[in-house]
């Protein structure tokens, strides 16, 4: 799974989102969803997405829960990564690909 | 010629049954219902003559006597019965049996069950191809072991193992051997003798028969096989299998069991070429994908191809209206890719993106380019989306990128993203995501 997130230098805001994802149908409509949640957040509100409101959204089963929290970890790894690169290289609006899983 | 969707392209799970077969069943629900063991009456004398001509037409089917024929549920109590009832009647004669890693599972879950009754069973490892090894089979050979079972074609990459072969090594060194034939038997010609199989597992809904009805070749002469019965009851089936005779389903084996030996020369030819050309097409517009198993010893109506960097059950989910099964992990409730692929050393990420095609009486070839065509572009759509697939292009153009990277930094992320924007736009699974993205 591949989370890629543009944010907005000035606001905070994430503008934009993108995905990359190897495994079942699941694990892809969680990352999806993950992309589709991120845009229009806030970084910070970013962090509070959680995976139990993916399964929600998506009602996924019991066995699939995993998919789910691979998408809330992708989101967390991302937002680390941007805060990190702010840290290093002063403002940068557009990050690159965060491999997580 | 306009297609009917959902395209079943599963006939290794079933078949449906053919409507000559399920003709001949139907007056033996309420004209002739009588039960077959019933000895003084007409009612039975009938159910009892259409049991027997069934088994005449089974036993043809395999170059088998009538009387070797003993009808059962389907092929897993055939395989039970094979394999438990040599095993308590051979006692004596010693405890160990040898298998393959590959069997299905009516086989080796009941080769493990007898391992915690203090038998020794050996599973076979197999080669790439999925074939055993007949060197490491004799090698596995010892004065205790009473039964070899093979399957003679695999359910899930549709390889046919050296049953002659390892018949005549079973026949050399007075061992029984049985096989579970259901996949290869009214598909390919399948002989008894000629292959010097002592005992042979048998399914009515693998060969458009109905479900619920199965059979097992027992040998009589040379050797005689003796079995322990798994069943007590009655005595029916000589003693092997008690229990009323399933008189409609029989009928059905007996006709479909017909029906193959009439018409399978020309079956398997045809589905020969139409499994070839689905082969040949998704190899033309797709690259990094491989055929798992022998492509020589193989049945003729199937094919299992692994899609690198795809995952098996997101490429169900994509192709849903076609029907196939997938040996990915994520299909099963175990999260165990498939045993068998596993087997043939294929690595987890081949096994998870395998897909299984099983042609059949009723496939046609628009149904097979439909196929292909709507492979080729769910496969395409998913890769666009596998992290994995994108390194693997990029790794193959590497130079091309840091030519372009020379021209322009920018190059890359343009292109990554544009691509990216094409997925999701595309995304049938991404659709769900947008709904809940226009509530929140």
């Amino acid at each position: 799974m591949k989370l890629q997130v543009k944010v907005n230098p000035d606001t905070g805001v994430i503008d934009d989102a993108k995905f990359k994802t190897f495994g079942c149908g699941s694990a892809i409509a969680s990352s999806s969803l993950a992309t589709e949640w991120l845009k229009g957040k806030t970084v910070d509100q970013a962090l509070a997405i959680k995976n139990t409101e993916i399964v929600a959204e998506l009602s996924l089963p019991p066995v699939k829960i995993h998919c789910s929290v691979l998408a809330e970890d992708a989101i967390k790894a991302a937002i680390a990564d941007y805060k990190k690169k702010q840290v290093a290289e002063g403002k940068t609006a557009e990050k690159q690909p965060q491999p997580t899983a | 010629m306009a297609i009917k969707l959902p395209i079943y392209m599963d006939y290794h799970a079933t078949t449906p049954a053919d409507p000559r077969v399920v003709e001949a069943m139907i007056p033996y629900f309420t004209e002739h219902f009588g039960n077959a063991a019933s000895r003084n009456h007409p009612f039975g004398w009938e159910a009892e003559e259409a049991v027997e001509k069934a088994r005449k037409q089974v036993a043809d089917l395999i170059g088998a006597n009538a009387k070797e024929i003993v009808f059962t549920s389907g092929a897993t109590e055939s395989d039970n019965l094979a394999i438990k009832g040599v095993a308590e009647m051979y006692r004596e004669k010693g405890n160990h049996i040898i298998t393959a890693v590959t069997e299905h599972k009516a086989v080796i879950d009941t080769c493990k069950r007898l391992e915690k009754e203090g038998y020794r069973v050996t599973y076979l490892p197999v080669q790439k191809d999925g074939r055993i090894s007949l060197d490491e089979l004799k090698a596995a050979i010892s004065d205790k072991t009473i039964l070899i079972t093979i399957m003679a074609a695999n359910n899930e990459i549709g390889v046919l193992q050296p049953i002659a072969e390892i018949g005549a090594i079973a026949k050399e060194k007075g061992i029984l051997f049985h096989t579970d034939a259901v996949q290869m038997v009214g598909k390919v010609p399948f002989n008894v003798n000629d292959l010097k199989v002592d005992m042979a597992s048998l399914s009515a809904h693998k060969i458009y028969g109905p479900k619920g009805v199965g059979a097992l070749y027992v040998r009589r002469r040379n050797p005689r096989v003796l079995l322990a019965p798994i069943i007590d009851g009655g005595g029916h089936e000589r003693g092997m299998r008690s229990g009323t005779l399933n008189v409609t389903g029989i009928v059905g084996f007996g006709k479909a069991a017909e029906l193959c030996r009439q018409e399978m020369a020309s079956e398997s030819e045809r589905l020969r070429k139409l499994r070839d050309y689905l082969n040949d097409k998704l190899h033309k517009n797709l690259d990094e994908i491989y055929v798992n198993g022998s492509v020589e010893h193989r049945l003729p109506h199937n094919l299992n191809i692994s899609f690198a960097y795809v995952e098996g059950e997101s490429l169900l989910m994509g192709i849903n209206d076609v029907a196939v099964s997938s040996g990915s992990a994520c299909t099963s409730a175990s999260l165990e890719p498939s045993y068998v692929l596993k087997a043939l050393g294929a690595g987890d990420d081949l096994a998870h993106s395998s897909i299984r095609f099983g042609l059949g009486r009723w496939t046609t070839k628009e149904e097979v380019d439909y196929v292909a065509d709507k492979l080729t572009h769910v496969v395409t759509r998913l890769r666009e989306m596998s992290p994995l697939y994108d390194a693997v292009a990029n790794r193959r153009t590497l130079r091309t990128w840091r030519i372009r990277a020379r021209s322009s930094i920018t190059t890359r992320t343009r292109a990554m993203s544009a691509r990216c924007q094409k997925t999701t736009s595309t995304s049938a699974r991404a659709s769900s995501a947008r709904r809940s993205a226009a509530t929140s």
